[in-house]
């Protein structure tokens, strides 16, 4: 007999419970082994931050300004805009149906929605990165994490995008990064305005087809109940928001670059060092546009600009080399990236 | 530790003056009586991919063997770090916990993770893999077993 794969479609649900739902689910996963893919869409647009992501990632001014809910999930990646134009699906199993590799294990738990991409006629590819791409633009937003014994993988199908919304939830120390992020958001993140339903449907039959499980709809449990009004109120409190780490400038006491990801291989960074700033962005390596800001660079600051631009990021130093004592403190700067750590 | 202690089996460094937990790739090394640091393998870290994040739980905290001290995110992965030794936390490396490439670059030294203080020394210990021999064939076998399921390079 075919073991069943719970299908929850929970439908709209606020931004608190579009997450703290199927937090839920994977505790009931844990306790119950019951496999499970559930969907939900968000009646309100939102931000979410990754499991590890400080709160002074987010312009919270901006947020509370315009009713935007900040809240923070168990699952990794970075702060990101979610709206009613996202339907999110998750999957959970149990950690032991599970690769125990981490990158295997969202290889097998993406290829699925992959699969589903496919069947409503994007042209979806998993990319070396483990992201889900069409083309060279990230078609959808994933994270991961192992919450007990269940290890639940999430994601979404982008209808529409809001990238000017997405990069000005966002705080930046300068215009300049936000604006060359919001340019790298809209060459690189794609929507796919495909039917919900038919998307919904092909993410089905793929996961029980690649789990060899049988679809069977399925409700909450008592315990997941349970469970869900714990997770609403943890969600809900400071001590949740504030999260399990402090950003690494608070422990060390030392500056550290603002990096920004837009996709693997695309971030912006904004650094400064004794006076001198730097906003790039940064493309596989690349420095693909650059602003400048030293106040030793008088009328040598296009030059610069243009010297640097189409440069690895690695060569930024041997280039300002040419720049004298403003060249130095902008490699300084450019020097506090650490693109490892996106 | 000691240069001698550490060797390299099939491409992968191995400190041989500690204890493992095998499941887990952590590492103990008594620092003084009912005290330990401890840390994760060179090949612990291989395959969690490149970290991006390690979060700690707080000192004082209590632990239990086989559950979690900690996360460590990589790859957009969230996941357990796993306590081979029931105690309490006494501390955590601030410096890694800064950057996570500490346990990369030096998985065995600068790179450890936490002190705790073990309530169950004279049970949990002994489980551990603690013979240099049966430790380089435990973690011999696992690199072979990585490599055919792809999960580390050739």
């Amino acid at each position: 007999m075919v073991e069943p794969l719970r299908i929850i479609d929970f439908g709209r649900s606020s931004p608190l419970r579009s997450q703290t739902l199927w937090h839920a689910v994977a505790y009931g996963v844990s306790a119950s082994e019951r496999a499970t893919l559930s969907f939900t869409r968000p009646a309100a647009p939102y931000v979410c931050l990754g499991y590890h992501r400080g709160t002074d990632e987010v312009d919270r001014d901006y947020c509370r300004d315009n009713g935007l809910l900040v809240l923070r999930r168990m699952v990794g990646g970075g702060p990101v805009y979610l709206d009613a134009d996202q339907l999110f699906f998750q999957i959970c199993l149990p950690a032991r149906a599970v690769p125990a590799s981490s990158r295997q294990a969202l290889r097998v738990l993406l290829e699925p929605a992959v699969m589903a991409f496919r069947g409503v006629g994007v042209p979806a590819v998993l990319d070396e990165d483990l992201e889900i791409c069409a083309g060279d633009r990230k078609i959808c937003g994933h994270g991961a994490a192992r919450i007990e014994d269940a290890v639940v993988v999430c994601g979404n199908l982008i209808e529409r995008f809001d990238h000017e919304q997405a990069a000005r939830v966002l705080a930046f120390d300068d215009r300049c990064q936000r604006d060359q992020t919001l340019a790298l958001m809209r060459r690189f993140v794609s929507q796919t305005p495909v039917d919900p339903a038919a998307f919904q449907a092909a993410m089905i039959a793929a996961y029980a087809s690649a789990l060899g499980l049988g679809p069977q709809a399925g409700a909450l449990t008592g315990d997941e109940r349970t469970a869900l009004v714990d997770l609403d109120e943890r969600f809900m409190s400071d001590a949740w928001l504030g999260g399990a780490t402090r950003s690494p400038a608070a422990r060390t006491g030392k500056p550290t670059a603002r990096q920004v990801k837009v996709r693997a291989g695309v971030w912006t960074l904004g650094a400064s060092y004794d006076g001198a700033r730097v906003a790039a962005g940064v493309v596989r390596g690349t420095i693909d546009q650059v602003r400048l800001q030293d106040r030793g660079l008088n009328g040598s600051t296009d030059r610069a600009e243009q010297a640097l631009t189409g440069v690895p990021l690695l060569s930024a130093a041997q280039v300002l080399a040419d720049f004298g004592d403003p060249g130095r403190r902008l490699a300084r700067a450019f020097a506090m990236a650490d693109p490892a750590r996106l | 530790m000691g240069e001698a202690s550490l060797v390299v089996v099939a491409g992968f460094t191995l400190a041989l003056d500690r204890r493992y937990q095998p499941e887990t790739h952590m590492w103990v090394l008594e620092t003084g009586p009912g005290r330990v640091r401890i840390g994760m393998d060179s090949l612990g870290v291989e395959t969690s991919g490149t970290l991006a994040q390690l979060s700690f739980f707080a000192t004082g905290t209590e632990l239990t063997a086989g559950r979690p001290f900690g996360q460590l995110e990589a790859a957009k992965f969230v996941g357990p770090l796993i306590s081979p030794v029931s105690g309490a936390v006494l501390s955590v490396n601030e410096e890694v916990a800064s950057d996570p490439g500490l346990a990369e670059r030096d998985p065995y030294g600068a790179g450890w993770l936490i002190e705790a203080a073990t309530r169950e020394t004279g049970v949990e210990l002994p489980r551990l893999l603690a013979e240099p021999a049966e430790i380089t064939a435990w973690f011999s076998a696992r690199i072979a077993h990585y490599r055919l399921n792809g999960l580390i390079a050739q």
